[in-house]
């Protein structure tokens, strides 16, 4: 059983409580989900859960936490390992030794545990979590699912009856999030590990959950309780829940189960591939062209023979396994690597015979990582370099820090900004140069909903403006929202290439919950359920 | 294959005579035997890299040194051609003296490359770390901490690097480092950051048995008058040559009071092992062997001095004196590729 009892905190230098006067009661074997916008407190709270916070961070902290009678701020973290195991979100960054056996071993280790109960607590874990096959590799050589689940047994050997993970999909492609789901549902079902888990993506994950915490932010008082009833108050929601609340169903789905039943009423047949032909396309110039793109990363082919045609003012979005080559291809496209063998265009520029700098005046590129990009003191300095590199005056940035909901942030150090005002500021970055070809690499890790959808919104209007845009990603829901092309790669070809309402209603992975739940061309997002209805 | 500790042995064993003596031919001896073992090792070894290229790095060194010797040194009676004294620096006699001794100088660092290489292959490092002593723990651990951190700031650094460019960055002078360097040194201590909460989470550190606080006091005093001796021996002994001998009862008195300390540490530390690595009797015949090489080349060092040293210069011959028994020695390091098990061996024991 865990306890919060009016719990408040505030981080050192914080003027503002993250926590106030928090007090909830979890019962012992529930899977609960945390929910909340980016910069809600759902770290902090799940920091309580251990006693890294106070203990790590420092900060001002009131009130008491308990779990299974332990007090996590006189047992401090050290203590809690025992009782609470806590995983974090990049798996790469939680390890400590190179291979998988002896990071199980590690926190057994510092707990001067007798080598034969290392051994048999090891052999146990390695089963639970099916890694037995792994436990002799070096853990930079695993799969990022195969990573987070290393992780997680890394705190199991403690025997913990707690389990806190702190967004622990979110640096995952689907599948890998789905590989670390079912485990913690396994763990959850047929230990009874009470599991306390955040995460963004609640499409993913909320059927799973007994109980939804959700916190606003702000010092207002959270929700807790049942998943339908907090998810009919809270804002956040995913797609299909949306969708439920504005037809007013009830009781309110959750799956895309429950929901075929409200669903069917709609159901009109024989329309499946009403799709406007792309007439209005075909007369618009071509800005990328690919012709028999080879490529390979130390022996290993990436790019095997890629085709396509992608014209001015397209919204492009390239989806497939980790692995299959998107960020490969999007790197190509800004001449970063050069085809072994066949043919880039970028506006008319062939990249093998162009330098990076006549190419960049055209197209800008977002890295997976905006972290990669920002070293500035400020936001419009981090802008003005760009344009200075560029060779551009220095313009007004208000309109385009205002698009993004950045413009109260100019002055602001990058660094401190939220994740999603990160990933904006990267952007800006790169738009102040004014492409004429947008590129972006994973654009939604970490982002909550609000923050997708405004990116979704820019997005759009970028390409109204006659800007190309190109995204890798594996979110279908923003594909969903904003592409109107869709490009499948697979072992580094191209597998599906069609416009978004087609391939969507073709697939049964490559689809939106909407979609899913009608398997109708014209339905891919919640909006056109709402006009047509 | 062996306990690290025993390739440790071997390891010392092979880079003593490196390290004492420039004779090309014992070196031969030496470089020939490190060549047997990894031809041995890189067959199990995963982390075996490719023998062409460390071929290719020899000869490489070979191409730069000889040449570098044969130029700037000019001394010798064996005259191969002059070239015009009035070229600096080259100008002068090329004599076979130098071209030997160039070619016995980069044989030396092939042969320590090579005796590296082979260490790598067959020891994990991480592994090894795990056996420096308890009161080291968290030494050896920040260091494979950093192993394992390198690989990962590197690939930082290459993205870094790829995103500032698409960006328009070019270098240009050292303000241009800005943009490369701040986002590695954040993402490195965030990374860092993150790291240490999860190694926290896990019961990390606080494994020390608490001392009452006038030993503690009295323990940290200690370790900074050792490590004080340590470095005033160390100097004592290196500048003033009439002092020697006062330097090295301090280098010895501080050292010993340094073990001490570790010692009273060590006694301390609330951690076990998860790994026992097996001690086989190869492993004991390996280390045997490799004490026993190291002791005799010690003592051929400390009571024949000329046994080892090799200088081709005047008055003395190019040709490299050879003592066969001292030769037979050093070629027992080659030890590890005989004794080490085969390829079925291997299989039917792990």
């Amino acid at each position: 059983m865990i306890e919060f009892k009016n719990v408040s905190y505030s981080y050192p230098g914080g003027d503002a409580p993250v926590l106030r006067d928090l007090s909830l009661t979890i019962s012992e074997g529930d899977f609960v989900l945390v929910i909340g916008a980016s910069g809600a407190g759902k770290s902090t709270f799940l920091r309580c859960l251990n006693g890294l916070i106070p203990h790590f961070y420092g900060g001002t902290f009131g009130g008491q936490v308990q779990v299974m009678g332990y007090d996590s701020l006189r047992e401090g973290p050290r203590g809690m390992a025992q009782h609470v195991g806590f995983v974090l979100q990049n798996p790469e960054d939680q390890f400590v030794v190179e291979t998988v056996e002896d990071e199980l071993a590690f926190a057994l280790e510092n707990y001067a545990l007798p080598q034969t109960t290392m051994r048999k607590r090891i052999e146990e874990v390695l089963d639970q979590l099916n890694i037995a096959h792994l436990r002799n590799r070096q853990v930079s050589t695993l799969s990022g699912g195969e990573q987070q689940r290393v992780a997680i047994a890394a705190v199991l050997t403690l025997q913990p009856r707690v389990l806190v993970l702190d967004e622990p999909t979110s640096q995952l492609d689907p599948q890998a999030a789905e590989e670390v789901l079912d485990t913690l549902v396994k763990l959850n079902s047929d230990l009874g590990l009470t599991i306390v888990l955040s995460e963004h993506r609640l499409e993913r994950v909320v059927q799973y959950a007994d109980r939804i915490l959700y916190l606003p932010g702000n010092g207002q008082p959270p929700l807790f309780g049942d998943p339908v009833e907090v998810m009919a108050r809270v804002p956040l929601t995913p797609p299909l829940v949306t969708l439920g609340k504005a037809l007013g169903w009830e009781p309110l789905p959750l799956t895309i189960k429950e929901a075929r039943r409200f669903a069917r009423q709609f159901q009109v047949p024989g329309c499946k591939f009403q799709v406007e032909p792309e007439t209005q396309n075909s007369e618009l110039e071509t800005s990328i062209e690919v012709q028999d793109v080879w490529f390979s990363y130390n022996g290993h082919d990436a790019l095997r023979g890629v085709n396509l045609t992608i014209r001015a003012g397209e919204f492009v979005a390239v989806m497939g396994r980790n692995g299959s080559g998107k960020t490969t291809l999007l790197k190509h496209l800004v001449g970063l690597l050069k085809p072994r063998q066949g043919r880039v265009a970028v506006v008319g520029i062939d990249t093998r015979r162009a330098s990076l700098d006549e190419l960049v005046a055209h197209v800008g590129y977002v890295p997976q990582n905006p972290n990669a990009l920002l070293f500035a003191d400020t936001v419009r300095e981090e802008l003005d370099f760009t344009r200075r590199n560029h060779h551009l005056p220095s313009v007004d940035y208000g309109p385009l820090l205002r698009t993004l909901g950045l413009e109260d942030f100019a002055d602001h150090y990058p660094r401190d900004l939220s994740v999603g005002e990160r990933q904006r500021a990267a952007l800006a970055s790169i738009l102040v140069a004014d492409p004429e070809v947008i590129l972006l690499d994973e654009p939604t890790r970490g982002l909550d909903y609000r923050q997708k959808e405004a990116l979704a919104a820019f997005l759009h209007a970028q390409k109204r403006e006659g800007r190309t845009v190109i995204m890798a990603t594996h979110d279908v829901e923003l594909v969903a929202s904003c592409a109107d092309r869709v490009i499948i790669l697979g072992e580094g070809q191209v597998v599906v290439d069609g416009p978004v309402r087609q391939v969507m209603t073709d697939s049964q992975v490559f689809a939106s919950q909407v979609n899913k739940l009608f398997r109708d061309a014209r339905f891919l997002t919640v909006e056109d359920v709402l006009e047509r209805i | 294959m062996f306990h690290p500790i025993a390739w440790l042995l071997w390891l010392g064993a092979a880079v003593l005579p490196v390290m004492l003596s420039q004779n090309p031919l014992y070196l031969a001896i030496v470089c020939l035997a490190a060549g047997i073992v990894y031809a041995v090792v890189r067959q199990t070894s995963p982390l075996a890299q490719s023998w062409s290229s460390f071929l290719k790095l020899g000869l490489t060194l070979i191409a730069f040194t000889v040449p570098l010797n044969a130029l700037s040194v000019h001394a010798g009676r064996l005259v191969l051609f002059t070239l015009p004294r009035a070229w600096p620096l080259v100008g002068g006699p090329i004599t076979v003296e130098a071209v030997v001794f160039g070619a016995s100088k980069a044989l030396s660092l092939f042969t320590l490359l090579l005796l590296f290489a082979v260490f790598n292959c067959a020891v994990d490092q991480a592994r090894l770390l795990r056996w420096t002593p308890a009161f080291l723990f968290e030494a050896g651990l920040i260091t494979s901490i950093a192993l394992t951190f390198v690989p990962q700031t590197l690939r930082s650094a290459q993205e870094i690097r790829e995103a500032q460019a698409i960006r328009g960055h070019r270098f240009h002078g050292v303000r241009d480092l800005l943009p490369l360097f701040v986002p590695l040194l954040t993402s490195g201590l965030e990374r860092a950051v993150q790291l240490a909460e999860s190694m926290e989470a896990r019961g990390f550190g606080g494994s020390l048995e608490p001392l009452n606080p006038r030993r503690e006091v009295l323990i940290k005093i200690a370790t900074a008058m050792a490590l004080l001796g340590l470095v005033s021996g160390f100097f004592t002994a290196t500048y003033f040559r009439d002092q020697q001998m006062l330097g090295w009862a301090l280098l010895t008195l501080s050292l010993t009071a340094l073990a001490l300390v570790f010692r009273i540490q060590g006694q301390r530390v609330r951690r076990t092992r998860y790994r026992h690595g097996v001690w086989r009797r190869r492993d004991t015949a390996l280390a045997a062997i490799s004490v026993g090489l190291a002791v005799t080349v010690f003592l051929v060092r400390v009571c024949a001095r000329t046994a080892l040293t090799y200088y081709p210069y005047p008055p003395f011959s190019p040709r490299p004196p050879f003592n066969p028994l001292l030769g037979s020695v050093l070629a027992l390091l080659a030890t590890p590729a005989v004794l080490a098990p085969t390829r079925r061996e291997q299989a039917t024991s792990e």
